[in-house]
């Protein structure tokens, strides 16, 4: 008797935990379906403008000042085009590294931060962040041309106006690797690396 | 409290699924502290000058509540650090939840660290505070069988199980809501 029962403890905790993972992994996947179908609707599977190919071009009037900030004309410079908001911690994180990334890499690039919503938000967060090296666009045109569903997320354009390389960014790697995806030619280095192993 | 609340093989549980949830969120914000610090300083609520002391002493005693929750000599001090980790936590949620301050990284952990804020994290914390106070007792002198270290470690795995799967319908929750818009 004794035997049985523990033998039905083991089996019943085995059922419990998973039962478990499967609700986790439903729960995970249903998370993957929300991203993948908002705000878009279900058939937009593409992601904004293809490595290659030209980049919607925007007149857009800067967070400060009277001047206007022209993204995607063909020019003397790269763009690194980057979106962020006040509220996302790891766009904080990254404010150090593309302030380097400014500084050293002026030569052949601008750096351009975009975000969109209340401008009294935003402005705050430009003067205590001190961002006035960086022309800022306050706007959601960007956004919803580059279909930018999470942040932080850059996009690099090259002198002629056309996409580089483009993705979420999270680390100071992951930022560098978008050069580095320009200097080989390749959409990504994940591509890259995918070439070399085909 | 009754006699099922003092069997040690649930306190043992709660404890080690607290211990496991609070180790793990320290280990989440001691790895990548600038985005921590980020976080806390979103939440406004102290001052700027203290954002980075606040941003490196949270997650210890956080990691030190959970190594506590572990050991029958620490245990009760383990409760106290715990109840002061999350009772902190949970005010700062509430706080901002009141002001409407909520489209923010709750910095909590969570499922992807994207989680905003909304009265589910009061309320998952909450039930955190009660495990906590469970996992906190020393439990009835009754003495453990094989059996009841099975039952420990299952009830553990499960309570972790159901955080996480929690915690993931809390991040799902904002995408939910736009979508239905």
């Amino acid at each position: 008797m004794n035997e049985a029962l523990m033998i039905s403890n083991v089996l019943l905790w085995v059922a419990v935990l998973a039962a478990l993972v499967g609700l986790f992994a439903l729960a995970r996947q249903i998370g993957v379906l929300y991203e993948r179908v908002a705000p878009m609707g279900a058939l937009m599977m593409d992601t904004g403008p293809k490595v290659g190919e030209a980049s919607p071009v925007f007149d857009l009037p800067a967070l400060v000042g009277n001047t206007r900030v022209t993204i995607g004309r063909p020019g003397d410079k790269s763009t690194l085009l980057f979106f962020l908001s006040p509220t996302c911690p790891v766009c904080k994180k990254l404010l150090p590294i593309l302030r380097s990334v400014n500084n050293t890499e002026k030569d052949w690039l601008r750096v351009i931060l975009t975000s969109d919503g209340e401008q009294p938000e935003h402005l705050a967060f430009y003067e205590k962040a001190d961002l006035k090296e960086f022309p800022y666009v306050l706007s959601s045109e960007p956004g919803i041309a580059y279909r930018v569903a999470k942040l932080p997320y850059a996009v690099l354009l090259n002198e002629h106006g056309r996409v580089v390389a483009k993705g979420l960014v999270n680390s100071r790697e992951q930022l560098e690797s978008l050069f580095t995806a320009k200097e080989m030619g390749v959409a990504s280095v994940q591509e890259f690396i995918d070439h070399q192993h085909a | 409290m009754d006699t099922l609340a003092l069997d040690p093989v649930l306190a043992r549980a709660c404890g080690a699924a607290l211990a496991v949830v609070l180790l793990t969120g320290a280990w989440q914000k001691l790895r990548d502290l600038a985005v921590f610090e980020a976080s806390v300083d979103i939440y406004r609520l102290l001052p700027e000058a203290l954002v980075p002391l606040f941003a490196r002493a949270f997650p210890v005693l956080e990691a030190l509540a959970g190594v506590a929750l572990l050991f029958d000599t620490t245990r009760s001090a383990g409760l106290l650090m715990s109840l002061a980790v999350l009772g902190v936590a949970t005010a700062g949620v509430i706080a901002n939840l009141l002001r409407g301050h909520t489209e923010i990284d709750c910095g909590c952990g969570g499922a992807e660290g994207h989680t905003t804020l909304t009265w589910a994290l009061p309320v998952r914390n909450t039930l955190l505070l009660i495990v906590a106070v469970l996992g906190g007792q020393d439990g009835s002198g009754r003495e453990l069988l094989w059996i009841d270290y099975l039952s420990v470690a299952g009830g553990t795995l499960a309570l972790l199980g159901i955080y996480a799967a929690a915690n993931q319908l809390m991040a799902n929750h904002p995408r939910l809501i736009q979508l239905r818009n």
